[in-house]
């Protein structure tokens, strides 16, 4: 008999091995909380978009709009956050659009495309938001050297014993590195996060990809 | 409370159980991952119930959710891997027509089985349960000659690590 033949016949055999499940069981689980990677996807990714949203709102208070105006951003700075809520309106939009395409029913590509689509609008939420984030801090770095009485006065007082353009070169450099080591720090937090989720997924993704080229 | 769906549904998942535990026996090594696969399949089900219309029967359904949850949803709970474990408890013998070389040739194939990786499970999942190539390829969303050399590919490599 062919191996495989003996293989189909042990597995046929073995229908009647299992400890049946009882309906009450049945029920019991049917109130349990689900433990799957979309749950976790949605969770983590609903905490992102409130978490970088409530960033955008929480900061502008009445001394945000004071420093503001010292800086000469008064008029820049609400059309960038107007601009700035709409894409995160808009992205939120697409979140919920891609996470309802999420089927289980569909067949196993479909599934695995539908959750690697909605974890991608969430990856690139956040490189919006880390992006956005950059823009805002070098902006208001350049115009506080401009306006801020405070920087200037140090400025100045540094300039005495530097070079200017010395010094200039430095704070480039060291607000780079600032600004260099907040997105890597985020970057590598997400990379943990979604990798430990998403390695399996993408894995068994790349297996099929092979398959059906 | 329990509802007319949640009645229905209940009874549908008793009488066709086997086919979430065949699920289990492939993808979980021990007793406890096999329970725990049980139930997120059981759940996965239930939440996609009210889509479930009867226009298919509720088998083919379960085959689809239940591999798709295999594969797909499930998070493996940080355990040891433990094949030994696997081939002498879950491999239940018969007394009756008992073969010593059947039986070495089984544990070897069922050792093999659990070497494949998640999507090379699945097919021999679906060639052992009789399933065509086009009902194959539906549940994957692979094309029916992809899948046919696949499954070829899969099937050489189990007789390979049967005669070396």
């Amino acid at each position: 008999m062919d191996e495989l033949d003996l293989l189909k016949k042990d597995w046929k055999k073995q229908e009647g091995s299992f400890q049946q499940i009882s309906e009450k069981e049945i029920y019991g689980m049917l109130h349990k909380g689900s433990s799957s990677i979309v749950k976790w996807i949605v969770i983590i990714s609903i905490l992102e978009l409130v978490l970088w949203a409530s960033i955008s709102f929480f900061t502008a208070d009445e001394e945000y709009f004071k420093t503001l105006k010292m800086y000469h951003l008064d008029t820049v700075m609400p059309i960038i956050s107007v601009i700035n809520y709409g894409v995160i309106l808009f992205f939120i939009y697409l979140f919920f659009k891609n996470y309802r395409t999420i089927n289980t029913t569909d067949t196993v590509k479909q599934l695995m495309q539908s959750i690697l689509k909605t974890r991608k609008t969430v990856k690139y939420y956040v490189w919006y938001n880390l992006a956005m984030t950059a823009f805002s801090f070098i902006l208001v770095f350049i115009f506080q050297f401009m306006y801020d009485p405070n920087i200037r006065k140090m400025v100045e007082k540094m300039s005495q014993n530097v070079d200017p353009n010395t010094f200039y070169c430095i704070m480039l450099v060291v607000y780079a590195v600032i600004i260099a080591i907040f997105v890597g720090l985020i970057w590598l937090f997400y990379r943990l996060l979604y990798g430990i989720l998403m390695r399996r997924l993408e894995k068994n993704y790349n297996e099929l990809k092979k398959i059906d080229f | 409370m329990k509802s007319e769906s949640e009645a229905l549904f209940v009874k549908q998942l008793k009488e066709n159980q086997n086919i979430i535990h065949k699920i289990c026996r492939l993808y979980t090594t021990d007793e406890d991952s096999h329970n725990d696969l049980f139930q997120e399949i059981t759940i996965q089900l239930w939440k996609a119930f009210p889509n479930f219309r009867g226009d298919s029967k509720f088998t083919t359904w379960a085959y689809r959710v239940g591999l798709n949850t295999a594969i797909t949803l499930y998070r493996k709970k940080k355990r040891t891997i433990d094949t030994i474990e696997f081939n002498s408890t879950f491999h239940k013998v018969t007394q009756d027509d008992y073969n010593f070389e059947e039986e070495e040739k089984l544990k070897l194939l069922y050792s093999a089985i659990s070497e494949l990786n998640d999507i090379e499970k699945a097919l021999v999942f679906l060639y052992l349960e009789d399933k065509d190539y086009t009902e194959i390829s539906e549940t994957l969303g692979i094309s029916e000659v992809n899948a046919r050399v696949k499954m070829n590919r899969v099937k050489g490599k189990l007789k390979k690590i049967l005669n070396p």
